[in-house]
């Protein structure tokens, strides 16, 4: 049973996403119970797996019994598992607020809407998980196909955001493949483990250099790291509230997690290519990112953009920790990653209950949900997260990345970090400024009572960003026991 | 300078494959029609399909179907199925994503009245 936990953990969003247009063709009521159903199972599977895979190991999963070499192999190990238990529990948690907040206008289309976001939770679930480059790729698009209608499903000015979206990530896409079909042309191998044991002899190859390059730049544009983020801001603003939560806390950070895979399993942590380290290349990458997200979510007036950007920001610091080359800055980037995940899912919630509610989309509007003091709590707790205050679990992501960063000695990066917790302080400042200290203007106070569920989903991510905190160091500790990669 | 053009012009596939790419990618970036601009993004990904065909051709080569039963497997006889079973995958992949792109280009239409890019930025405005 244990070895086929990760197949089942991905076919069961899966069966689910295929079956439910039939299922639901006469009764499309039955669509949200029925997604919310399958993924409680996944979350209790996903948090089951986790216990197995801590106790007894990594489970390496061949489809259809054909070997590593010969089939597609998935590997779950503890790092893989962890993330997969923050995916689960934040696409139920969506599936839950989206039951209020799900664009009206859909009609009898709402049954699509839960089937894309059971596929999208599905895809990621197989990026996580995938052991072989292509593997990934394909999950990658399934990924990206389910979140561009994802983001164009209310109509409206998302449509040409989603376009752009679809755009870009495909020629990222594109890019991702051509730097695997070189990389399969120098290696001869797909495999992940394979292509490990092979790519430290062929490391003078163009074709390696070229192909890792590609590869960079399409996951690049993926995961929205600074030049190529052009997409983002637009698509989670102007997506459904209840979609932008799980796009903004998944989607980036596992098309991350896909090329931290490839930089520390693939090519191996100390990898030199032609006298250039490519962890300092990505450090630098990261550090740009931190503060240009930073002081672009600074200037803006729309609370999602701002957020969307600061989601920017928090890629690069992400990245600044896991490029140190020393285990405290991996372990500390990965711990901020899971942090990130679920403050980004509160922050959206928080701006579309604002919307929804309160009809608050700029700064300007901020002042009507202080009639909302639970609310406002929960912004607090979140901006304690994004910030980086002590008893959230943001503070302690950032303070492993910054002993890593000391222990490599590298001080532009603990200057980056901090400069863009300072930025990051000052765009929470405008927006309580908002709140508290309200510009005087005539407000229209338009109070509706907030349903339980929506209470639900913004209560239990912004305790888990507590929580996180409170469990910093047994899953930082465990991290460091069991998720490092080789060599590291 | 002449060996670098003999070096290129030994491969013409690889060249093929960069003037198909880098064809797509100037119509993606200059034209302002959605629709053209998808059709360079098809040219792009078609290159790299062709790409991942061309590597895997091989001079006097069959499909991977044994040609003898008790004979022993001679590797330069059969071509390399791999490429082109992701080739399948890649395309399938493509073509999905052509199919929603063109959706969004409808609805786009619909809502706007028009597939130029100024155009629609302007309404957005």
């Amino acid at each position: 049973m244990r070895q086929h936990l990760p197949a089942l953990l991905f076919l069961l969003p899966l069966f689910a996403a295929i079956s439910m247009p039939l299922v639901c063709l006469k009764h499309r009521g039955w669509s949200r119970p029925i997604a919310v159903t399958v993924l409680s199972i996944m979350s209790v599977l996903s948090i089951i797996n986790l216990i197995s895979i801590i106790q007894d190991g990594e489970v390496r999963y061949a489809f259809s019994g054909w070997g590593p070499l010969l089939g597609i192999e998935w590997v779950a190990d503890v790092l893989a598992s962890v993330i997969l238990v923050a995916l689960s529990l934040l696409g139920l948690m969506t599936l839950i607020f989206a039951g209020s907040t799900a664009p009206k206008n859909l009609g009898g289309r709402i049954v699509h809407f839960y089937t894309l976001i059971l596929l999208l939770v599905a895809a990621l679930t197989g990026i996580v998980f995938a052991g072989d480059l292509f593997n990934l790729f394909v999950f990658l698009e399934v990924a990206a196909l389910s979140s561009y209608a994802l983001v164009g499903v209310a109509g409206g000015p998302a449509l040409f955001a989603a376009f752009r979206y679809l755009v870009l990530g495909t020629l990222g896409a594109s890019l991702y493949l051509l730097g695997v079909s070189y990389f399969y042309a120098a290696s001869g191998t797909l495999n992940m483990v394979d292509m490990a044991e092979r790519l430290p002899h062929l490391l003078t190859s163009k074709a390696v250099v070229g192909g890792l390059l590609f590869m960079f730049i399409g996951l690049g544009i993926k995961m929205a790291l600074v030049p190529f983020h052009a997409w983002l801001p637009d698509a989670y603003t102007h997506a459904p509230e209840s979609v932008s939560p799980i796009l903004a806390s998944l989607v980036t950070k596992v098309a991350l997690l896909g090329w931290v895979r490839i930089i520390f399993w693939v090519l191996g942590a100390k990898v030199i290519v032609y006298d250039i380290p490519v962890l300092l290349l990505v450090g630098i990458l990261g550090t740009l990112a931190a503060v240009i997200g930073a002081v672009l979510a600074l200037k803006q007036q729309n609370i999602k953009m701002m957020f969307a950007y600061g989601g920017i920001s928090h890629i690069g610091i992400i990245l600044i920790g896991v490029s140190q080359g020393n285990q405290t800055g991996f372990v500390g980037g990965i711990f901020y990653l899971l942090n990130d995940a679920f403050m980004q899912a509160t922050l959206f919630f928080w701006a579309g209950i604002a919307m929804c509610h309160y009809g608050v989309q700029t700064i300007a509007d901020m002042k009507r949900v202080k009639q909302a003091p639970w609310v406002t709590g929960a912004l607090v707790i979140a901006a304690l997260g994004m910030v980086g205050l002590p008893p959230t679990g943001g503070f302690f992501g950032k303070w492993y990345i910054m002993l890593g960063a000391l222990e490599a000695n590298n001080y532009l990066a603990v200057g980056a970090v901090l400069l863009s917790t300072l930025l990051t302080l000052a765009y929470f400042v405008r927006l309580f400024e908002g709140i508290f200290f309200p510009e005087p203007t005539q407000s229209d106070m338009r109070h509706h009572d907030i349903p339980f569920s929506l209470k639900l989903s913004l209560g239990v991510t912004s305790t888990a960003i507590m929580i996180l905190g409170l469990l910093s160091d047994p899953i930082v500790r465990l991290l460091l026991a069991q998720a490092l990669p080789p060599g590291l | 300078m002449a060996d670098a053009l003999a070096a290129v012009f030994q491969r013409p596939n690889f060249l093929t494959f960069v003037i198909i790419f880098l064809w797509g990618f100037y119509i993606m970036v200059t034209r302002y029609n959605l629709v053209k601009k998808l059709v360079g993004l098809y040219l792009v990904q078609t290159s790299v399909i062709f790409f991942l065909v061309s590597i895997s051709a091989k001079k006097g080569a069959t499909a991977p179907v044994l040609l003898s039963a008790t004979d022993p497997v001679q590797a330069f006889q059969y071509a390399n199925p791999l490429p082109h079973v992701l080739t399948l995958t890649a395309i399938v992949v493509g073509v999905a994503t052509l199919g929603v792109a063109l959706a969004l280009c409808a609805a786009i239409y619909r809502r706007y009245g028009s597939l130029d890019e100024e155009d629609i930025l302007k309404r957005l405005e």
